[in-house]
């Protein structure tokens, strides 16, 4: 029997839980009920972002202990799942023993549009919205790990969703975590030119893949233009609330 | 050249306000990724090319010292002069004697960063030559004694209006005009004079040709070719990594260096030089001097990390891609390189205390590192600096992070590797946090986290976490049973 | 001082363990390299044409000389600077200019650098000269500079007339290298690609032909 596991980022654990519970209820929609590993925490980006590789090496090791025997891991951030992928190698990689476990967890993780769509083949969820919905193309979940097809698939099978494209869809929307307070002046400008572009492309709805990127341009959204609402694609899914 | 790379903020946050050159940069990552692509499909496989240049250039970087020899041999074969400077001041001290020999009272030079990196300029200047900037751009930015906006566009953000003004009191134009066309013709005329009678022309060097001691410049202006007929010397000055193994790899490097450059399939013209005018040719030069600096880099070549900022082939690809870069332009990076490959060999130049915000400022969005046809992987790099700074690396410089933050790291990785820790510091932050939540959103937290409030809002902590909230998601069934799948 | 600068550059370099070199990765034969004869030559005149140069076809040289004739009508030439390669001395062009009375110059006629600098920079009006290799995949000239051809005569005239022999066409710009590099003994001290005439952006990023080098390039493509 398979054993199919949440990663749950830490953004989304304390702030917006909902795309947890979201992805929950997709999945078991699918057919699959997921194991939850209550030890889990956080996958260590923000240390290894802020250049601290001993502490984000603790996380690194803490995740491998408790995902380490799960045939899938699946997780509703793309961020968190490169720095499995693409970090945790390079950070262990002068430890033999962890290296190899870290490659083997490496290849196990997914992104849940990721999940749903390549491995388990399924593009129909029986998600429904009324109206136009755009996408926001999250910097490690596109160049990072390569998926763009998969949410937009997702999102065009939904009942009664009408896609849209959105603007320089693959710009970056500002985040970056610790550069958005350290360089605001920047990031503003930058999630101030993404939700124009949301405004110009006169979608509904704008989805996203990213917790990050929803907490920006949500949060963006939330101050200067309350009506126009942001979305995981899990909630998308689920057909729950919980965007911004 | 002034190094200003502390002042980043300052410049930046000045700069993002000015709309003229926001007004402009605006256009480029949508123009010129549109462009980048249509002419890197003339490719049967753009992807396939790409992979091809990475590999050259890594390469390049491998076998650094062996093919500096080649190049060296092969260019000493063909008559050429191949001199050798540690640092910017012997590669200057260079370049002025050479000067003062032939008693030149000027130079006309062809755009090269190295060549601002050295502060070659101000060198001459001191010692009473005049240095002319024959690149139309770099004429500007020189007069107009500011530092490259751009590396392909150096003057680019510049308003005709100012150009004119410009032209009108340090170009001898006579009537004023706005038409950049116009503009450009009375450049050419003043240029023209200098290049006519120069003695000693100065350029750079896209790539140097191991296999054959040729060195090889790309331009669309034609200034670069003046400097390499005209006068009786020529100085080509280049940082050791501008060696590439074959002619077969440089026309390769060509094709994909036009097409990110300025989005071209080919600049106006290559020029390639293989020694000195052989004899009984009526021009070019007598004597050509290479000059090939090192300024730092062979001791970066020593950090197996570093040392791939070596790739760098200078085309400007990142800037025209980098969406920090779009917002900012060239001013901030504060020295002769900006934009992602500035913000990775500055910092390697000139050490990571001096130039903290280069690698800080950027959101690792990943648009450099995909673009870039000689495979450097800048936000790697900017993570490697950073934890440089932690580590407070002596060689390259790192600066001791604030104690705060080091606090902050140290009690955050008891949290994440021990989940009840975790769990009970949400708990005691929450309502820290949340005291400031009205109507289920925080618009200020005080003094805390100012920027982002500036303009955002922020959620809650949740009343209930994920954490809390499984116990009433999980089923009776869950434990080590998932359901069916469809497809594995 | 500088040998000791070499030995310490080098050295440092050299002292750090070499790394293995990965094997270059496949890639597709450009499509250019697949094309015929006319194909090519369709292909050339389309990519330089796009960049704003000028070309015709004339079927051999005395029609070349005719169109010569008839741009400097257009362009009320009455001084040009001429290489003397073999393209451009199969047309006698001294004993055309004699005939129209147009003077034309050559490098021979100078004594000396300086003189020939003066005449190129001042008094030509226009660059006549043949060229090595003709590449299809952008519309490229190649030429080998040598005592036949002066490298300001293509370069300072406001205007350059080139003469390409359609024999000369080839698709790719290592077909051109191959063939010029190919003795090292005798490697052209100066090679000259040229895409067109000059150009800048770099006034508010408007893009304009003509800046230092000519304005104007014209190929009488012949053959």
């Amino acid at each position: 029997m398979k054993k199919i596991s949440l990663f749950v980022p830490c953004i989304v654990d304390l702030f917006i839980p909902e795309i947890g519970e979201a992805t929950v209820r997709v999945l078991r929609r699918l057919g699959i009920d997921p194991l939850y590993h209550e030890a889990q925490t956080c996958c260590g980006q923000p240390a290894m972002n802020a250049g601290y590789r001993d502490q984000a090496k603790k996380a690194a090791k803490h995740f491998i202990d408790i995902f380490g025997d799960d045939d899938v891991i699946v997780s509703p951030s793309g961020s968190c799942v490169y720095m499995v992928k693409h970090h945790y190698p390079e950070l262990l990689r002068d430890e033999p023993v962890w290296l190899r476990r870290a490659e083997e967890v490496s290849e196990r993780i997914y992104e849940l549009s990721q999940y749903i769509v390549d491995v388990l083949g399924i593009e129909e969820v029986g998600a429904s919205f009324t109206g136009t919905v755009t996408y926001h193309e999250s910097c490690h979940i596109l160049r990072g790990l390569g998926v763009s097809d998969q949410p937009k698939r997702l999102i065009q099978k939904a009942d009664g969703a009408l896609f849209v494209p959105l603007p320089l869809a693959d710009m970056c929307c500002g985040f970056g975590g610790e550069f958005a307070e350290a360089y605001n002046y920047i990031s503003e400008e930058m999630v101030k030119e993404k939700v124009s572009n949301y405004l110009e492309s006169g979608a509904d709805l704008l989805v996203l893949c990213e917790p990050g990127c929803l907490l920006n341009i949500g949060g963006y959204l939330s101050r200067n233009h309350p009506e126009k609402k942001a979305l995981h694609i899990a909630n998308f899914l689920a057909g729950t609330g919980g965007g911004s | 050249m002034k190094i200003r790379t502390a002042l980043f903020n300052e410049i930046a946050e000045k700069e993002i306000r000015n709309t003229y050159a926001r007004a402009f940069l605006k256009a480029l990552p949508a123009t010129i990724a549109a462009r980048r692509k249509a002419v890197m499909d003339s490719f049967p496989d753009p992807d396939a090319a790409q992979a091809c240049g990475q590999a050259i250039r890594a390469e390049v970087v491998a076998r650094l010292p062996e093919l500096l020899e080649e190049f060296e041999k092969n260019a000493l074969a063909r008559g050429a002069k191949v001199l050798w400077a540690r640092d910017a001041r012997e590669a200057n001290e260079m370049v002025l004697a050479i000067a003062r020999e032939r008693n030149v009272t000027y130079v006309t030079k062809g755009k090269s960063m190295v060549t601002e990196e050295i502060g070659l300029n101000d060198a001459l200047v001191e010692s009473g030559i005049e240095p002319f900037e024959t690149d139309l751009g770099e004429f500007i930015a020189q007069q107009l004694e500011r530092p490259p906006f751009h590396i392909v566009g150096p003057a680019i953000n510049v308003p005709v209006e100012e150009v004119c003004d410009l032209f009108m009191e340090k170009a001898g134009m006579d009537e004023p005009t706005t038409d950049p066309v116009e503009l450009g013709y009375a450049a050419r005329l003043f240029l023209r004079d200098k290049f006519h009678h120069v003695a000693l022309g100065v350029t750079g060097v896209n790539m140097a040709v191991a296999e054959t001691g040729t060195i090889i410049n790309l331009e669309n202006e034609g200034n670069i070719r003046f400097n390499k007929s005209s006068p009786k010397t020529q100085v080509s000055i280049m940082s050791l990594e501008k060696v590439v193994p074959t002619m077969a790899d440089a026309m390769h490097l060509t094709r994909l260096l036009s097409r990110n450059c300025t989005g071209q399939k080919m600049s106006a013209y290559v020029s390639m030089d293989s020694g000195p005018k052989k004899p009984g040719e009526i021009d070019g030069p007598e004597k050509l001097f290479i000059i090939i600096v090192d300024n730092g880099r062979s001791e970066i070549y020593g950090d197996p990390v570093a040392r791939e900022a070596l790739r760098c082939i200078r085309c400007g690809g990142c800037l025209n891609i980098c969406p920090v870069y779009a917002k900012i332009g060239g001013y901030p990076y504060g020295w002769a390189y900006s934009g992602p490959m500035g913000q990775v060999l500055t910092p390697l130049l000139l050490g990571l205390d001096r130039t903290q915000d280069l690698y800080r400022a950027c959101t690792l969005c990943g648009s450099c590192r995909e673009v870039c046809p000689a495979g450097v992987d800048h936000p790697s790099m900017f993570l490697y600096y950073r934890s440089k700074d932690v580590e407070k690396d002596r060689g390259l410089r790192g600066k001791k992070r604030p104690w705060k933050e080091s606090r902050f790291f140290g009690l955050w990785s008891r949290a994440v590797t021990h989940s009840a820790l975790w769990n009970l510091g949400v708990r005691l932050v929450r309502p820290l946090v949340n005291r400031y939540s009205e109507g289920g959103v925080i618009t200020t937290m005080g003094g805390y986290f100012k920027g982002w409030f500036r303009t955002r809002n922020l959620p809650p902590i949740a009343d209930k976490t994920f954490h809390e909230r499984w116990k009433g998601l999980r089923r009776k069934t869950t434990g080590n049973q998932s359901g069916e799948n469809r497809q594995q | 001082m500088e040998q000791s600068a070499r030995e310490e550059i080098l050295g440092r370099l050299r002292g750090i363990p070499k790394t293995a070199v990965d094997h270059r990765p496949d890639m597709p034969p450009l499509r250019e390299r697949s094309l015929d004869h006319e194909e090519m030559i369709a292909t050339f005149i389309e990519k330089l044409t796009l960049e704003e140069g000028v070309v015709c076809r004339v079927r051999d040289g005395r029609e070349a000389v005719v169109r010569i004739t008839e741009i400097a009508a257009e362009e009320g030439l009455q001084r040009v600077m001429i290489s003397t390669d073999d393209v451009v001395a199969s047309l006698d062009l001294p004993a055309w200019g004699r005939e129209q009375g147009i003077a034309v110059l050559t490098s021979r006629d100078f004594g000396d650098r300086d003189s020939f600098r003066d005449a190129v920079f001042d008094e030509a009006e226009a660059g006549i000269t043949g060229v090595d290799y003709a590449v299809a995949e952008s519309g490229t000239l190649v030429i080998a500079h040598d005592t036949n051809q002066p490298r300001l005569v293509s370069l300072a005239p406001i205007m350059h007339i080139a003469l390409v022999s359609a024999t000369r066409i080839v698709a790719t710009y290592e077909q051109a290298v191959e063939a010029m590099y190919a003795d090292t003994e005798h490697i052209p001290s100066h090679v000259t690609f040229t895409t067109g005439p000059s150009m800048t952006a770099d006034i508010q990023g408007r893009p304009f032909k003509g800046m230092h080098g000519p304005r104007r390039l014209t190929v009488i493509l012949i053959g």
